[in-house]
């Protein structure tokens, strides 16, 4: 197992270098560049060869590659160009926004979700299951964005039981920050939820007619215990895998999020660095997004391995 | 993403004047109550030892609709830098609350030679900047000339020949020649004063470090969500700012901005939009006040493009478009039509000849006609900024208005950045842009209507504009100078290298309680430094 | 065939996914023939009214009728899941069968792009996409196509390895059949199952990726009636019109939902045991 946990840790790194290369030319093949996006209708040749020059975009693109490269590896992810601030640090000040975002979407899809899914399984094509088949559906299929704008419509300016955007850090008090939280949460963990519930559900209908779990029947288990004793851990594995997999169009799914509700997160550091072709930024934060996800899975993938030791690969 | 003013309309006016500070500024951010209302956020109560109790009296929130690119003064074109910026410095004159008009400001006292060249500015004395050191004269000439050195608004300040500085307190400025709106080029908000010293500390650049000696000093920044502002204890002008702590909160979304206000959680909407403006009529607790703006908008015309340079075309377009409807559709109806060309009926210099009264669709085709077009036979290439909303919808009205009069188009809303690409490379037919915050007629019109000038993206070209254009920058004598931009307008009017559409009210939201503040035709918010509770 | 179209047919799920998109289809077809109004007229004398009445659900700030704009919004929704899923299917298949079938090195590259790819979460990759090709239909629908690929590729690349060791596939090459005729005759057809289950269910994220792009800004063209754009724009005036944002909204989640259940049914239908594949 330790000889596949290497060999796991070894395969990402060519991943992350092609991350990298990804990311770099993705963004500078994006046309219009800085300079001529902060001189706006005030542009001149020699004031964007100024600027140019003064942030090293003069030189060779694969130059500049390797440059940014070399800082990544020694943890310098360069500054922005408009503000001057150094590119870990905006990510620093913004990660925390869509790390709560995204882990209150999680936490309601394993609150919600999962013991709904479990729950249809138990009462398979009886009224509970479809139920659940039928809100499982509607929630892969509303939108998270116009989920996002009713929300607010209803619970933020109808009935003003929370705020319609902004964000309140932890620091400045837990029920302000929840409060703020709360609306971009559910809009974001809908879908997330309505995806867990439907794998949950299936992966212990799979469970639930092994023949084992018949035989436990026969030998006069309750159906709960069963499904407590053998079904939870056995369904483990799947579960978490989507969760995994999720994860990674909750930090998606947040890019939208974060605008309709104006939280200064990751995603709308991205969306700003684009429209202000603030390379080094959105560089930084589309490289950390990736490799989040990478690590993620391969969390996920180790976690896999623990839990199922006897899994050969 | 709605940015409401285009990067464009840029030149944001106004000056940061300024009185002086009190006292020191708890300013725990956050707390925010409102005048009792519902919903007010609890923030601030947890982890604050501070027994003092915050109100209303300490905290100023205002909302800007994106952040600042930058709080170089200098460098800045976009308006929410602008705000930002503008309270943290001082000009050496400043607008003051009539429109149109400059008084001193860091410059004490100033005269003029004879022949109007030479400047001599006797500055304030005892004025610090935020780092505890004095304002000297060696300061002005180093941003004075800052700014001529590839600063972004270098073009103001091209008929400066020289700046000496004889004592500490006194600033020489002599002109290449006669230049009447120099004194209002010197009150813009942006062309500000700043600290030798602390540039070179940092590297040359303002980007996020203060150099100034403004009301508010800068305590923290936090991309994407706030700019904090404490006022600066030593400031110069008695009593104020009056209001300990100034927070300048990014709040993208009109929605939210608006709620955000009623609920109290900010006390003012700087340069409400329409959306917002029907959203808060008659809200409670909530003050609207409006003024006739400078943010003025057109529908561009590229002069060198294949159909377009033909003047009868673009006055056939000019006749086509119907800015009533617009204005109506866009607008709510809240903007003022611009019948003439882009100075609008409540300046002085208003030419007052309307060119464009009313919609004129037979005119249009007869024009088409004229020059050799029939129906359907030109198609152009509309380009808007996406960030701007307004502007796509006005273009995509454009669009079906010209269809009426037998001209086809195609919309492409580009990003920010390549729209400005587009336009600086004339890569365009028409477009649909704004500016705001001028002032002077000059900088109503000479970049954006002399042959090669800074601004002028539609590449137009009339040697008796630019004639005219020159003549008014030197002609000192007010009547003089009033007949010659009112022949100016006209002919530009007539030229058509802009279909200019509307002049934009401003206005201000504001909690009941927010006093003493005056509503600027130019936007500018230096006068938050006289804001106070009630 | 046959004994498809009958448990086809008698799958609640794949019955009802089919009658919703019909419907969808039928709107997008009819369009002229239903829409009351030009969906593309400004009307400034009738801006922002409210449903009922003669535009049955209102108008947006431009006078235009939403109604019609929703139907002739099933043509664009509809138009860029096909030809994105299309772009997507066609790529995404191409390289995962060579990547199944010729392993080695085609193998170990095709599958580190794929992976790498993955690594982006969706909507961040069409934005850069579309940051990179500017915003239009066409481009959004290469846009999604791309983002698509890879889930296709890594599905068929699964598959082909299984088929590949089977019996009649040794057979075929021990008789040296040709590479190309194994793979048309007896691969493809063999992982047609789970490719046209991950058709469905893309073709409901195509939708929705569409509308969140439109939603951000950077999608169609901005007249182009697309409910995404409808969205954004219905966004704005929520407060003071509500009706601008909330039928467009309608109008996707139930074309979503159509193909969502659809997928669910031809799930079942085709292959129990691809119960548990999500997207």
């Amino acid at each position: 197992m330790l000889r596949y946990i290497l060999k796991r840790l070894v395969s990402i790194i060519p991943v992350l270098l092609g991350i990298s290369v990804v990311v770099f030319f993705a963004v500078r093949l994006i046309p219009g560049d800085y300079a001529t996006v902060t001189l706006g209708t005030q542009y001149t040749e020699e004031a964007a060869a100024a600027l140019r020059q003064r942030y090293g975009l003069d030189q060779s693109i694969i130059t500049q590659y390797f440059i940014w490269l070399k800082g990544i590896l020694t943890g310098d992810f360069g500054f922005s160009y408009i503000s001057n601030q150094p590119v870990a640090l905006l990510l620093f000040s913004r990660v925390p926004v869509t790390l709560e975002l995204t882990l209150f979407s999680l936490l309601m899809a394993v609150l919600v979700g999962i013991p709904m899914g479990y729950w249809a399984a138990c009462k398979r094509n009886r009224m509970p299951d479809s139920a659940v088949t039928v809100l499982g559906l509607l929630g892969i299929s509303i939108p998270g964005f116009w989920l996002g704008t009713m929300l607010v419509l209803l619970f933020s300016l109808t009935l003003k039981w929370f705020p319609s955007g902004g964000f309140v850090p932890l620091s400045e008090g837990i029920l302000a920050n929840l409060r703020c939280m709360f609306l971009p949460a559910l809009a974001l963990g809908v879908a997330v939820s309505a995806v867990v519930m439907r794998s949950s559900r299936s992966a212990m209908i799979e469970v639930v007619d092994q023949e084992y779990m018949k035989m436990g029947k026969a030998k006069g288990l309750s159906q709960t215990r069963l499904i407590l004793k053998h079904g939870v851990k056995n369904t483990m594995i799947q579960v978490l895998t989507i969760l995994g997999l999720q994860t990674g169009s909750l930090l998606g799914g947040s890019v939208v999020i974060e605008q309709i509700f104006s939280l200064p997160g990751v995603g709308s550091l991205a969306l700003q660095a684009i429209n202000n072709r603030d390379y080094l930024v959105l560089q930084g934060t589309v490289l950390f997004i990736a490799v989040m996800f990478v690590l993620i899975n391969l969390i996920v993938d180790l976690l896999y391995c623990v839990v199922n030791p006897q899994i050969r690969y | 993403m709605k940015k409401r003013i285009s990067l464009l309309s840029a030149l944001i006016l106004s000056a940061a004047l300024v009185l002086s500070g009190c006292s020191d500024a708890p300013a725990e951010y956050g707390d925010s109550k409102g005048s009792g209302e519902s919903d007010t956020s609890e923030a601030a109560s947890s982890g604050v030892q501070d027994t003092s109790k915050e109100t209303d009296g300490d905290q100023l929130i205002v909302a800007i609709q994106s952040d600042p690119s930058g709080l170089d003064p200098h460098m800045v074109t976009d308006k929410a830098a602008g705000i930002c910026i503008e309270n943290m410095y001082n000009t050496l004159f400043t607008y003051t609350e009539a429109y149109g008009e400059v008084a001193p400001s860091l410059a004490e006292s100033y005269e003029v030679s004879e022949d109007e060249l030479v400047y001599t500015l006797h500055l304030q004395e005892g004025v610090k900047f935020h780092s505890g050191n004095p304002m000297t004269s060696e300061d002005v000439k180093y941003s004075i000339e800052r700014i001529m050195n590839g600063g972004a608004r270098a073009s103001q300040f091209d008929k400066v020949s020289s700046i000496e500085t004889p004592d500490e307190n006194t600033v020489v400025i002599t002109l290449s020649s006669q230049y009447a709106p120099f004194l209002t080029y010197l009150a813009n908000s942006l062309n500000a004063i700043v600290e030798k010293a602390v540039v070179e500390e940092n590297g040359g650049s303002l980007a996020n470090a203060d150099a100034g000696s403004g009301p508010y000093k800068l305590e923290q920044w936090t991309e994407g969500s706030s700019l904090n502002l404490t006022a600066f204890p030593e400031y110069w002008e008695e009593g104020l700012p009056k209001v300990n702590s100034l927070v300048l909160k990014t709040i993208p979304d009109a929605t939210a901005r608006a709620t955000a206000l009623r609920n109290g959680e900010i006390h003012m909407i700087i340069d409400a939009i329409d959306q917002e403006i029907a959203v808060l009529k008659g809200a409670e607790g909530v003050t609207m006040e409006s003024v006739p703006g400078t943010f003025w908008e057109y529908v561009g015309m590229n002069c060198e493009s294949e159909y377009l340079k033909d003047v009868k075309v673009r006055q056939a377009v000019a006749n086509a478009v119907d800015r009533d409807a617009i204005n109506t559709a866009v607008k709510m109806g809240n903007a003022e039509v611009l019948k003439e060309a882009n100075i609008p009926s409540t300046h002085e210099y208003y030419g007052g000849d309307e060119v464009y009264p009313a919609r004129d669709l037979e005119k249009a085709k007869a024009l088409l006609k004229e020059a050799g077009y029939g129906e359907g036979e030109i198609t152009l290439k509309i380009t808007v900024g996406s960030d701007w909303q307004y502007q796509v919808d006005a273009a995509q009205m454009v669009k079906q208005q010209l269809a009426e009069a037998g001209i086809e188009s195609e919309i492409s809303a580009l990003e920010s950045g390549v729209y400005f690409d587009g336009l600086n490379q004339g890569d365009f037919d028409l477009t649909i842009c704004g500016w705001s915050g001028f002032v002077d007629a000059d900088e109503y019109l000479y970049n954006l209507f002399t042959t090669g000038g800074a601004y002028n993206q539609q590449k137009y070209s009339n040697p008796a504009v630019d004639e005219l254009l020159e003549q008014g920058r030197s002609t000192l004598d007010k009547e003089e100078r009033m007949a010659i931009y009112k022949e100016a307008q006209k002919v530009i009017a007539e030229d058509a290298p802009m279909a200019f559409l509307y002049m934009n009210n401003f206005t201000v939201a504001m909690r009941d309680n927010v006093k003493g503040y005056t509503v600027h035709p130019t936007a500018t918010t230096i006068f938050l430094k006289d804001v106070y509770f009630e | 065939m046959k004994e498809f179209m009958h448990r086809f047919l008698h799958n609640k799920l794949a019955v009802a996914g089919s009658l919703i998109l019909l419907l969808f289809l039928l709107s997008a077809v009819l369009a002229p023939v239903i829409a009351p109004f030009d969906p593309y007229y400004m009307d400034s004398t009738a801006v922002l009214m409210p449903p009922g009445g003669k535009h049955l659900l209102g108008t947006d700030n431009m006078g235009r009728d939403i109604l019609s704009r929703i139907i002739y919004g099933s043509r664009i929704s509809l138009q860029v899941s096909l030809v994105s899923v299309s772009i997507a299917t066609a790529a995404g298949v191409f390289l995962g069968v060579l990547a199944g079938y010729f392993g080695k090195l085609t193998d170990g590259i095709i599958s580190r792009v794929i992976e790498i790819m993955f690594a982006f979460p969706e909507v961040l990759l069409a934005l850069l996409i579309m940051a990179i090709l500017g915003p239009s239909l066409n481009n959004i629908m290469i846009a999604i196509g791309i983002v698509y690929t890879p889930i296709f590729a890594r599905i068929t690349r699964g598959a082909v390895l299984t088929v590949k060791e089977s019996l009649h596939v040794e057979a075929a090459r021990s008789i040296g059949v040709s590479d190309f005729s194994i793979i048309v005759r007896h691969i493809l057809p063999n992982v047609l199952a789970p490719i046209l289950v991950q058709i469905t269910l893309s073709l409901a994220f195509a939708i929705l990726s569409e509308a969140a792009l439109s939603f951000l800004g950077i999608g169609v063209e901005p007249d182009i009636p697309s409910w995404g754009i409808m969205l954004n724009n219905g966004k704005s005036w929520i407060e003071i019109a509500w009706w601008v944002g909330v039928f467009p909204g309608i109008a996707i989640a139930l074309a979503v939902l159509g193909f969502n259940i659809l997928g669910d049914g031809l799930r079942d239908v085709l292959d129990p045991r691809l119960r548990n594949v999500e997207n």
